[in-house]
């Protein structure tokens, strides 16, 4: 099992969750990010006042999947969450340990 | 029919539940399930106890708090308290293990105590909760002397005398509920018992009346008219629906539960017999109840507390009366209507109570508050329509406080009556976990945060000119809830309809329509779109239009996000807002002068006026569209542009051509010549020298070097356009142009007294300059902000042209006291201004220039 963590841009989400649902992924955690990676943090001036944005606002998603599916949801996820521009995002793979139910107890595969 | 279940059909408290279920299916609910509760439990009790000491002398037992008040709810504590004569104390354990133990195996929590008469009183002492737990003594068995004795000596220590430590005691602990469960009710998930409008408000009411004015209850206070009839009407039925809430919640939680958690609104909207409708949720039906009548409970505790303060003010704080208008006074820092009879005649009183309370910063008094409630029937339609009404409406909605004032006149019921559309958003709630208020407090809350903005973005609110709009807009953009989808655009057309009631302007109208209407319009692109994608920031800056636009609505914005709860604001979403603030105020500032921003669709446009312009022109005319950027063609309609293009034949005989007009609003000039450094300052020189004050300038450049400069005026010192020298002003250009007018001593001459005006108690603005090289492909972008003054511009292009720079473009904005000018420039060597000493040196001769005074 593995976790995949991908960091995309926000209104990228509807078109990247949708895209998971369509292979099957039911179950996803998201959360509001800030970060910056190579698309730098800006400053912007507007009548004299600057505005700093330092951290770029992305969405991350965490997605528990069994190992033979990880190629087809980091390719489905690429697709979706690609405009070819800067700060399209990045994607993780990590192992996982173990996967438990907590309702029920179940472990491994069938608590995906 | 069945016959009634009383006490004694159950054997022993552990029937208690059987006994509950058997009320419960018989129909009883409300107060009479909680009487039967506590007889029941009074009866096993009393048996018990009676079993063990058959003569009861001695010894009482008395039920103290909510069980004392007979108010028994199915998991409500049991308060107890066995009292006994120090010469009986032998006999005491028997009796605890009859009286007491019985009662641990209900499962419920018993609160209990074995006391002298002395020994309670030592306790009273101390403890204000077992002094106010003592007001509902109640004798369930034994000694009737014992009893009484301790109520004579509790009564004569602390009641007679000690009315006020304990209305402060009261106030205290009111305070200290409000801080820990939210000064409103309207909360997501109330607390039925200690939340603001709860059981804790009433019993403190009660309380209170009880040791105030010895009244014993809500009926007593309505005979001493304490509560109006239709005041007591109201808190009953409020009062009635709160027992059935909280008998309900506690069995559907299985637990001693006060608060209305959000898993069992549902639950509890069908159990009171709520269903579905096209428009409304059941439970939104449900919880709109229920916030109404917590409403209720908080308006009249309210009233009551400030009313009992005043009957036991201290007299220190009696002071003289101040009349601020006929029948309205200041008296003890609180606005008095004179005279409760004047509201009749005079309707246009309801508002200018709240004006007054808007304008001084003091509250309504109590007395006043009741009179405009009781009176609101006289709020009709001419009052609606009044233009001075609403002129001191939108007062008070720029005044300092207006979230304070608006509250008032909400919970008056004024707010709803002078706008019925707002009735039907008064507590009304919305089932999700976002909306933390109902929508009504949603709504003053807004208020509250668009309050609070003012200093906070203070850059962005300077853009603002009619704050009056952007404060309905706040307190009106969920007036179309209640309705199902699509509220925006049905609270836009409400607010449009409440405006032309209360004779807004059509650009008024105009601007509030849009603001509600696209209330969630940033937002929502923010979160959803590509900020990157410059075809959606076009899009939006023509949705939007305007700068002031576009800073009403981010404002109201975050205002409306950071009013509905705590989970909607933070500063992810607030970094994406402003990203997408700055990308639209970027295009909308720069609209007619950037070029390559407007890529696809300017490009057409120009196209289109190049046809355009060769029809116009007469046949014959060969014309070279080179020489026009894309930008220039599409500042002016096509017939003007014909006009430049014939103009400009005369620049081979003259040095400059002057034309000038009367506009709507200013005066048009058009200014032509052969471009040549410092063109633009001496043009500015001379203007000044006329008096004549630059509101805003278009200045164009051909690719041949002819100076196409249009310039709005307006004359610092006459109104009338015929007044002007015009002659006089063409004359001097001609000399300045040729080089033959000594335009810096002239200025210095002629502004000497100007400069020496005295500044105002405004606040100065720091002076500011920045050179931009990312701004343009072509151009280095200069942007200088100052304070504005006479002259101030020739002082800039001077100084620009003294280092040299060419200004290619230039958009000059004037705004109340403060110039935005922007120009477009190269060096004389036709290159961006990169090299860093030299930024650095313009900059700086920049700031002097426009701070030279």
């Amino acid at each position: 099992m593995k976790k995949i963590e991908a960091i995309i841009k926000p209104f990228k989400l509807d078109d990247v969750k949708e895209a998971l649902n369509g292979i099957g992924i039911k179950g996803m955690t998201i959360s509001e990010v800030k970060g910056y990676g190579r698309q730098k943090g800006h400053k912007e001036i507007y009548r004299g006042a600057e505005y700093i944005v330092d951290f770029i606002p992305k969405v991350k998603l965490e997605i528990i999947v069994d190992t033979p599916q990880v190629d087809e949801v980091i390719e489905t996820i690429c697709q979706a969450a690609k405009t070819g521009k800067i700060g399209d995002g990045k994607i993780f793979v990590l192992p996982v340990d173990e996967v438990i139910r907590v309702r029920t107890g179940e472990k491994g595969k069938e608590a995906i | 029919m069945q016959t009634a279940i009383e006490p004694q059909d159950f054997t022993g408290l552990q029937a208690r539940r059987q006994a509950l279920d058997a009320y419960w299916q018989q129909g009883i609910s409300g107060y009479t399930l909680l009487r039967k509760h506590s007889d029941f439990v009074d009866h096993h009790l009393a048996s018990n106890f009676e079993k063990s000491v058959p003569a009861g002398e001695g010894f009482a037992l008395v039920a103290l708090g909510g069980f004392g008040r007979k108010e028994l709810y199915p998991f409500s504590d049991i308060d107890l308290m066995l009292l006994y004569d120090p010469a009986q104390k032998e006999k005491l354990p028997g009796l605890v293990e009859a009286t007491l133990y019985p009662l641990w195996d209900t499962g419920l929590e018993v609160g209990h105590a074995v006391r002298t008469v002395d020994e309670c009183m030592a306790a009273a002492a101390e403890d204000f909760f077992f002094r106010v737990a003592m007001l509902d003594a109640r004798l369930i068995a034994g000694s009737v002397s014992l009893y009484t004795q301790l109520t004579e000596i509790y009564k004569t220590e602390y009641i007679e005398g000690r009315r006020r430590e304990f209305l402060d005691g009261m106030l205290e602990q009111r305070i200290k509920r409000e801080n820990q469960y939210g000064r409103h009710t309207y909360l997501l998930e109330p607390h039925i018992k200690e939340s603001c409008g709860g059981f804790r408000d009433i019993q403190s009411m009660v309380w209170t009346a009880q040791v105030v004015f010895g009244l014993k209850d809500l009926t007593a206070m309505r005979q001493a008219g304490l509560l109006s009839l239709e005041e007591f009407k109201k808190f009953e039925k409020a009062q009635d629906y709160l027992i059935r809430i909280r008998n309900r919640l506690h069995y559907l939680s299985d637990r001693k539960n006060d608060q209305l958690f959000f898993e069992h609104q549902e639950e509890m909207a069908q159990a009171f017999g709520f269903t579905n409708e096209k428009d409304m949720l059941a439970v939104e039906h449900f919880m709109r109840e229920v916030y109404g009548h917590m409403q209720t409970i908080s308006v009249t505790t309210d009233l009551f507390f400030e009313h009992v303060e005043e009957v036991l003010g201290r007299e220190d704080e009696q002071k003289m009366a101040k009349i601020l208008e006929p029948g309205i006074e200041v008296r003890n820092n609180k606005i008095h209507l004179v005279n409760t009879e004047l509201i009749q005649s005079k309707p246009q009183l309801f508002m200018r109570l709240f004006y007054q309370s808007a304008r001084t910063g003091k509250p309504l008094h109590f007395r006043t508050r009741k009179t405009i409630t009781a009176n609101l029937y006289r709020v009709d339609a001419n009052l609606r329509h009044s233009r001075r009404n609403a002129k001191l409406f939108l007062a008070l909605l720029v005044a300092p406080e207006p979230f304070r004032v608006l509250e008032e006149m909400l919970d008056t019921g004024f707010l709803t009556a002078y706008i019925p559309e707002l009735a039907k958003v008064e507590s009304l709630a919305q089932h999700d976990v976002y909306h933390v208020f109902t929508v009504d407090r949603h709504l003053l809350q807004t208020i509250n945060e668009l309050q609070q903005l003012i200093e906070e973005d203070a850059n962005t609110y300077a853009e603002v000119n009619s704050p009056h709009i952007l404060f309905l807009a706040g307190l009106l953009h969920d007036v179309g809830k209640g309705f199902g989808q699509g509220h925006a655009d049905r609270g836009a057309d409400l607010a449009r309809k409440i405006g032309e009631r209360i004779g807004l302007k059509t650009e008024e109208l105009d601007t509030l329509d849009f603001l509600v209407r696209n209330h969630l319009f940033l937002s929502h692109t923010a979160q959803r779109r590509d900020l990157e994608d410059e075809e959606l920031i076009m899009r939006c800056a023509r949705r939007v239009n305007t700068e002031e636009k576009l800073a009403m609505l981010y404002l109201l914005t975050i205002a409306d996000a950071r009013a509905t709860g705590p989970t909607v604001w933070n500063d992810w979403k607030a970094a994406l807002l402003l990203e997408l603030y700055l990308k639209i105020a970027l295009v909308l500032g720069r609209r007619d002068i950037s070029g390559h921003e407007q890529a696809r669709s300017a490009k057409l446009g120009a196209q289109w006026i190049r046809d355009k312009v060769s029809e116009l022109l007469p046949a014959g005319d060969k014309i070279n569209f080179t020489l026009f950027s894309d930008d220039y063609l599409l500042s002016f309609p096509p017939e003007v542009i014909v006009e430049h293009i014939t103009n400009a034949k005369k620049l081979d005989t003259q040095d400059v051509l002057i034309f000038h007009e009367q506009s709507t609003e200013s005066w048009s000039l058009l200014v032509m010549a052969k471009d040549r450094p410092g063109l633009l300052a001496r043009i500015f020189g001379v203007l000044a020298l006329h008096n004549l004050n630059v509101l805003a300038a278009k200045i164009f450049t051909w690719a041949d070097g002819t100076a196409v400069d249009t310039i709005e005026v307006s004359s610092a010192i006459s109104e009338v356009y015929e007044w002007q020298d015009w002659a006089a002003m063409e004359n001097e250009l001609h000399l300045a142009i040729k080089q033959r007018l000594g335009l810096e001593h002239r200025l210095n001459q002629k502004l000497a007294p100007l400069r020496s005006k005295p500044l105002g108690t405004q606040k100065r603005l720091a002076a500011k300059v920045t050179i931009d090289n990312q701004a343009s492909e072509l151009y280095s972008v200069i942007e200088v902000f100052s304070e504005d003054r006479i002259g101030i511009l020739y002082d800039i292009t001077k100084t620009l042209s003294d280092f040299g720079i060419s200004i290619y473009r230039a958009r000059i904005g004037t705004k109340a006291d403060q110039i935005v000018d922007v120009f477009y420039v190269l060096d004389n060597d036709g290159k961006k201004i990169e090299d860093p000493a030299f930024k650095d040196e313009l900059q700086q001769g920049l700031l002097y220039a426009v701070k030279n005074e």
